[in-house]
């Protein structure tokens, strides 16, 4: 018979196969374990390592003075001082701090992912001539070192009068002063299939409904992921406020903490500087938890196609 | 004594007086707003005038804003900072044109230049390359998948998150001497050393490890993220023509994974460059020892902001910005040799 015949031939070979395809997937699989195992414990090591002066920030703000220098050192503060925050936030005038910073941020904000928003529809939609080069230069302002047009740019603010106002710090952004951005957010017009627009100019629409009908709500999460970013580099500007800003009645939070710190000499007091770290930390961290899809979505769109 | 009117009152007079400056920006910033919509509907309107297309036409109205603010903020402020950097200006008379002065005398006179350039250059080339090596490691990392891996990589991503000046004063906490929590944990490295604590921000040698070990703490950030996309974006099917060659895991990494990613990494490589040369913010706020040199962009804050020498700042400003530039050039020229790109012919 067929089978019977075939059967010395086969049997071999396929024990054989078998056999040696068992063990060797038996070893990989300890070996997957292993890796897997060892895997974790890196990557929780890691975390442990990530996380710890985090924590230390935490615990060191809610510490009572006696215990900030204590040794060995005490991770968790017995008694625990809330009253260190609001001690802290009352050693200077941090709620007026916090007020200017908003403003800034929401003046900013608004101007930065508008005029970015335009900027990039224009790059991703129109045909003009110079376009590739424009967009080039655009894209080689990202590599532009800051300090170069720092004084000149100072000088402009001084020749208009507008030092020691809100204005150097949000009127540029109407410019679109951020390269990154609109880059961001051409990528993803890009990815938008231009049917859709299409078929509104075919129904009588203009550039205007165009843009603010079909494109805009298509990139939302583009969009969101500017505003984070936005809202991040105003909440961490320090240089900005620290070179226009002079009357204290004018500082935002970050210039407040310059201050608060107080010179070399001076020994800072750390249970209350960890505690306006804390206080800083805050709202980008909730915004983090909240927003990190577009956080991620945003960096990975211009990682990528850069 | 006041009533409770009179205060509301005192209390409605002072917010009217501190609120000014926010409600004058507010309003510049409308008028602003106002004109370059204007200016954008003038360039669609004489471009169209003058015989250009409609979409052409809109195309450059719509990328107005930047135009402007390119020629306005970019452009002008750098030939401006070129012709400073030749000249004495103290803000208050008008500048001087002296020439190669400032060059010279940055090169032969300023004992603070050489050790501003060393720890600028040293903290550069030291970082980079680790924060590079060392965000690719990690995303590899946490490519694996591992159960509960999106939870790490939250975790991981959390000190990119704070803002900066949280980071540098948690840190200058941490490298405190006394009661730091890096010298007590390294104590017994210490002993067994026979040194004593070190004062990180204190004593020279120890400035530069001190930022090392403060940007080692932000190569989980963004670098990551982005490799860890472009870590998912290589092929599987190359891997299994690899596994079926029986190719090793380090033969794959080698041979698949650095070539498909080497764009990116040649990204990362010029990005770092310029975001470290440029630290500034971390270095205001932990107050280290000058007399382990100071980074260039503080040194040119304090000569043009503090000491007014705008001139002199300028040039500072320039032969950073050179070396950056000539950095990247370098980083792009090379890329000939490591950096492939898929569809490109060979």
């Amino acid at each position: 018979m067929k089978s019977l015949g075939n059967r010395p031939l086969d049997k071999p070979v396929a024990t054989g196969a078998a056999g040696g395809g068992l063990e060797w997937w038996k070893t990989r699989r300890t070996r997957d374990r292993v890796l897997r195992v060892v895997s974790y414990l890196v990557v929780t090591a890691g975390a442990v390592v990530l996380v710890m002066p985090f924590l230390w920030m935490i615990s060191s703000s809610l510490k009572p003075v006696h215990a900030v220098f204590a040794a060995p050192p005490q991770w968790i503060p017995d008694p625990i001082m809330w009253s260190n925050y609001i001690e802290a936030w009352r050693a200077m005038p941090f709620t007026r701090f916090l007020i200017n910073t908003v403003f800034i941020i929401a003046l900013g904000m608004t101007g930065e992912i508008a005029s970015c928003t335009v900027v990039a529809y224009g790059f991703a939609r129109y045909r003009f001539p110079g376009r590739t080069f424009l967009f080039v230069v655009l894209l080689s302002t990202m590599m532009l070192p800051y300090v170069v047009t720092l004084i000149p740019t100072f000088l402009i603010w001084r020749w208009l009068g507008l030092i020691n106002t809100f204005d150097p710090l949000v009127v540029g952004a109407i410019f679109a002063w951020g390269p990154f951005h609109i880059f961001l957010l051409r990528q993803f017009m890009l990815t938008v299939p231009i049917q859709m627009e299409e078929a509104a100019i075919v129904d009588g629409a203009n550039t205007m409904e165009r843009f603010a009908l079909i494109m805009l709500p298509l990139i939302r999460p583009a969009l969101l992921a500017v505003g984070v970013f936005t809202f991040q580099a105003f909440w961490n500007d320090f240089l900005g406020p620290l070179i226009y800003l002079n009357d204290m009645r004018k500082y935002t939070l970050n210039l407040g903490m310059y201050f608060f710190l107080g010179g070399p000499a001076e020994p800072p007091q750390w249970h209350y500087l960890m505690a306006m770290s804390t206080l800083l930390a805050l709202p980008v961290l909730l915004l983090f938890f909240v927003a990190q899809r577009y956080f991620i979505e945003g960096i990975t769109i211009t990682g990528l196609k850069g | 004594m006041a009533t409770p009117v009179d205060r509301l009152e005192d209390r409605r007079a002072r917010k009217g007086t501190t609120m000014q400056p926010h409600a004058a920006t507010g309003l510049r910033f409308v008028l602003v707003v106002i004109g370059v919509i204007v200016c954008m509907t003038l360039v669609r309107r004489g471009l169209m005038a003058l015989g250009m297309r409609r979409e052409a036409a809109t195309g450059f109205s719509l990328i107005t804003p930047w135009l402007l603010g390119f020629l306005v903020f970019t452009s002008f402020p750098m030939v401006a900072s070129l012709y400073l950097s030749f000249s004495n200006y103290d803000i208050f008379r008008s500048p001087e044109w002296i020439g190669l002065d400032n060059y010279r005398r940055i090169f032969t006179r300023d004992i603070d230049f050489v050790p501003a350039i060393r720890i600028t250059l040293l903290y550069g080339f030291l970082s980079v390359p680790i924060g590079v090596a060392g965000s690719l490691l990690v995303a590899l990392l946490l490519a694996n998948d591992l159960k509960g891996i999106g939870t790490y990589r939250t975790v991981y991503y959390l000190p990119t998150v704070l803002p900066e000046v949280a980071v540098a004063l948690l840190w200058r906490w941490i490298f405190n001497p006394q009661a730091g929590l890096l010298n007590r944990i390294l104590l017994p490295v210490y002993r067994l050393l026979g040194m004593s604590r070190p004062d990180w921000f204190g004593d020279v040698p120890f400035v530069l490890p001190a930022y090392i070990i403060i940007s080692l703490w932000g190569i989980t950030g963004v670098n990551m993220v982005i490799f860890l996309a472009a870590l998912k974006n290589v092929p599987g099917h190359l891997y299994e023509v690899a596994l079926i060659d029986g190719a090793g895991s380090f033969r794959r990494f080698r041979s698949i994974t650095i070539p498909m990613i080497s764009p990116v990494i040649f990204l990362q490589v010029v990005r770092g460059i310029i975001g470290a040369l440029q630290i500034f913010t971390v270095y205001a706020f932990t107050q280290a020892t000058p007399r382990a040199g100071k980074f260039m962009s503080f040194y040119i804050y304090q000569t043009g902001f503090q000491q007014f020498r705008m001139g002199y700042a300028s040039a500072l400003a320039w032969i950073l910005f050179a070396i950056i530039l000539m950095l990247t050039l370098l980083v792009l020229r090379s890329s000939e040799m490591w950096v492939y790109y898929e569809g490109e012919k060979k």
